[in-house]
């Protein structure tokens, strides 16, 4: 499947079969999660980090569901055909954003989202401490939804942001890795 | 006689301009201007970096966002990963209700500025139901024009809908409460919350936005978030909220003085 | 025309300062207070003596702009309050220069004691470079705390913004010299 067919995809879903709400009730939700974080860790970003990519991995297993459901598509061919699926009808469904997917390697295994826009950063201004901005990934919720929802549909992944524009870098940058196919075990029983 | 000799006000500007040391006299003398400025703070460079557009969040529109759209899964994830985490630090459901209730107070407080903003800066405003309506809102001086912002503009900024209803205790013994409820409150409609907890009612969380804009107007109130469920409306919440002594003797000093 | 502005958070918390002079009818932005030595001092001072006045004015006038709400003669001092719903209090304290015009000298009269010296000014006695009380006035302050709240709202909303903190950003203070070049 193209990248083009797949944003086709991604705007009919969020067109015709998404409930919606304020994106603003989203972005001020996460922001009082990653701040309430901040506050319970110390300050200890790298711990802040870990847990939000608990929580998106939570949501991810979670949330797969829901897209394979709503979204109707079947089993990827490759990872190229993946990486299309999660940025233009994932990214579209769950946060209305199209990440972009560029910075292929040779061997079709890595590749990078880059978000032109990203609504859970809205309104943010990290802390001037010294260190938020060297060690806080602000948006890692969305690499551990990305590892989770994944994972249940065999696929290991592991996903980590290179930049970040809240961190004065003049892009977001999700770099994304296949890790391996899970093939040796079945997938979750629905329901 | 002379102006002040320029540095000397020259210096006061770069007094004034490290903002920390408010209320510390200063100790500059006009004799000698040349001594160095004691460091009463050092003046805030920060360390914050900026892309190279320079775009930082006061170039960013309030309201650029104003009529975005997400997805209710979204919020609904986000919000029951919020319940979790509380539900791990906390023991019972009462300290959990308070936690979330903690969470929701400052969000409250932004969410005020925010809807006076917009009703300020276009001409539609976000305050009043008419379009026409220019002139910049009132702050709410009276319990009632404070309802009447929870349920309407606040219902509307956070749910796209006006709350359902919005009432006064019948009771003589509690003129301080006031009742807003929601029929279909989005934060419990997708939310499922564990068996043991059954008594949650995680619209807590709302209560506390609502609690953050009252103090925010400075009417000190308790809001709590109770489930009255009808059998048209199984996740019925009702918000209490209970008015502190000083506003109700305020509201009485300002009835008799006419304000509205 | 001299000018400190203050915000204070709800608790009086003063959250950030700045100093600034006139930039209309030839200003240069340059604040000359009339006593330089105890300025900051004396600004802060004047300020929170106005408090009582802004607390009272807070319930009858359900506008965020209060326009002047207090005047403190000993030194011509002018106070314009702008509340934010959330409780935040922006004031701003205006010195107009010393005129030699009637209706000021015996303002002057008590400051000249105090060892104060003269100026003199190029504005006219209703612009806003001049007169803190004109219509003129009232409406670029308006302008002025327009500006600010926008700035102030934009701090507030981020997630690790808690009501009351300093503000400390660069970014921030740059906004509100610009607001003031702009109106005042």
């Amino acid at each position: 499947m193209s990248a083009t067919k797949a944003s086709r995809i991604g705007e009919e879903i969020w067109k015709t079969r998404i409930d919606k709400v304020n994106a603003e009730l989203v972005t001020l939700t996460y922001g009082t999660i990653v701040a309430q974080l901040c506050q319970d860790y110390n300050s200890d970003y790298q711990e802040v980090n870990k847990q939000l990519e608990k929580m998106g991995h939570n949501i991810g297993m979670r949330l797969i569901e829901d897209f394979l459901a709503k979204s109707g598509v079947g089993r990827c061919a490759n990872f190229r055909e993946t990486a299309d699926m999660i940025a233009k009808v994932g990214f579209k469904i769950f946060l209305n954003v199209a990440p972009t997917v560029t910075n292929w390697t040779s061997d079709n295994n890595q590749f990078s989202l880059i978000f032109d826009e990203n609504p859970l950063a809205d309104f943010v201004e990290l802390p001037d401490d010294g260190r938020a901005q060297d060690e806080l990934w602000f948006s890692n919720i969305l690499c551990g939804v990305l590892r989770g929802a994944l994972e249940m549909v065999q696929m290991q992944i592991e996903a980590h942001f290179v930049s970040d524009v809240l961190r004065g870098d003049d892009t977001t940058e999700m770099r994304v890795s296949l890790v391996r196919y899970i093939e040796d075990e079945m997938p979750p029983e629905e329901e | 006689m002379a102006a002040p000799p320029r540095h000397v006000s020259m210096l006061s500007i770069s007094n004034s301009n490290s903002n920390s040391n408010a209320g510390t006299p200063q100790s500059t003398s006009s004799e000698k201007p040349q001594t160095p400025q004691p460091p009463s703070t050092p003046q805030p460079t920060s360390g914050l970096r900026v892309p190279s557009n320079r775009k930082t969040i006061y170039d960013r529109h309030l309201n650029r966002s104003r009529n975005a759209e997400s997805s209710r899964a979204s919020f609904a994830y986000l919000f029951a990963e919020m319940v979790a985490y509380a539900q791990r630090r906390v023991k019972g459901i009462q300290d959990l209700e308070k936690k979330l209730n903690e969470q929701g107070y400052p969000l409250g407080l932004r969410l005020l500025d925010l809807l006076f903003y917009r009703s300020t800066s276009t001409s539609s405003s976000a305050l009043s139901s008419s379009s026409t309506s220019s002139s910049p809102p009132n702050r709410p001086l009276r319990i009632l024009p404070l309802l009447h912002l929870i349920h309407g503009p606040l219902w509307r900024l956070l749910f796209q809908r006006s709350a359902d209803a919005l009432e006064h205790s019948v009771s003589p013994d509690t003129p301080n409460e006031y009742m807003i409820t929601d029929n279909d409150p989005l934060v419990n409609t997708y939310i499922s919350v564990p068996r043991e907890l059954n008594m949650l009612n995680c619209a807590a969380f709302i209560a506390g936005v609502i609690e953050g804009v009252c103090d925010g107007c400075g009417f000190e109130a308790k809001v709590s978030a109770h489930n009255q469920p009808t059998e048209m409306w199984p996740s019925r919440t009702v918000f209490l909220l209970r008015f502190g002594d000083s506003v109700m003797e305020r509201e009485k000093v300002l009835e008799r003085a006419g304000v509205k | 025309m001299s000018y400190y502005f203050t915000i204070l958070s709800p608790t009086d918390t003063p959250i950030f300062n700045i100093a600034f002079g006139t930039s209309k009818g030839g200003g240069d932005g340059i604040a000359r207070f009339r006593f330089p030595d105890t300025a900051q001092y004396m600004n802060q001072f004047i300020i929170h003596s106005s408090l009582d006045i802004l607390e009272e004015a807070q319930w009858t006038n359900g506008g965020m702009y209060l326009k002047h709400i207090d005047t403190y003669p000993p030194a011509a001092a002018y106070i314009s309050a702008f509340l934010t719903p959330s409780g935040a209090r922006f004031l701003l304290l205006h010195q107009p220069p010393q005129l030699p015009t009637s209706g000021s000298s015996s303002v002057l009269g008590g400051s000249s004691l105090l060892g104060s010296s003269g100026s003199t000014t190029r504005a006219s006695s209703s612009s806003v470079a001049a007169n803190p009380t004109s219509p003129q006035t009232e409406e670029a302050v308006r302008q002025f705390m327009n500006e600010v709240y926008e700035s102030y709202v934009k701090t507030a909303m981020s997630p690790f913004y808690k009501q009351g903190m300093e503000i400390r950003s660069p970014v921030f203070r740059t906004k509100i010299t610009a607001a003031g070049k702009k109106w005042l």
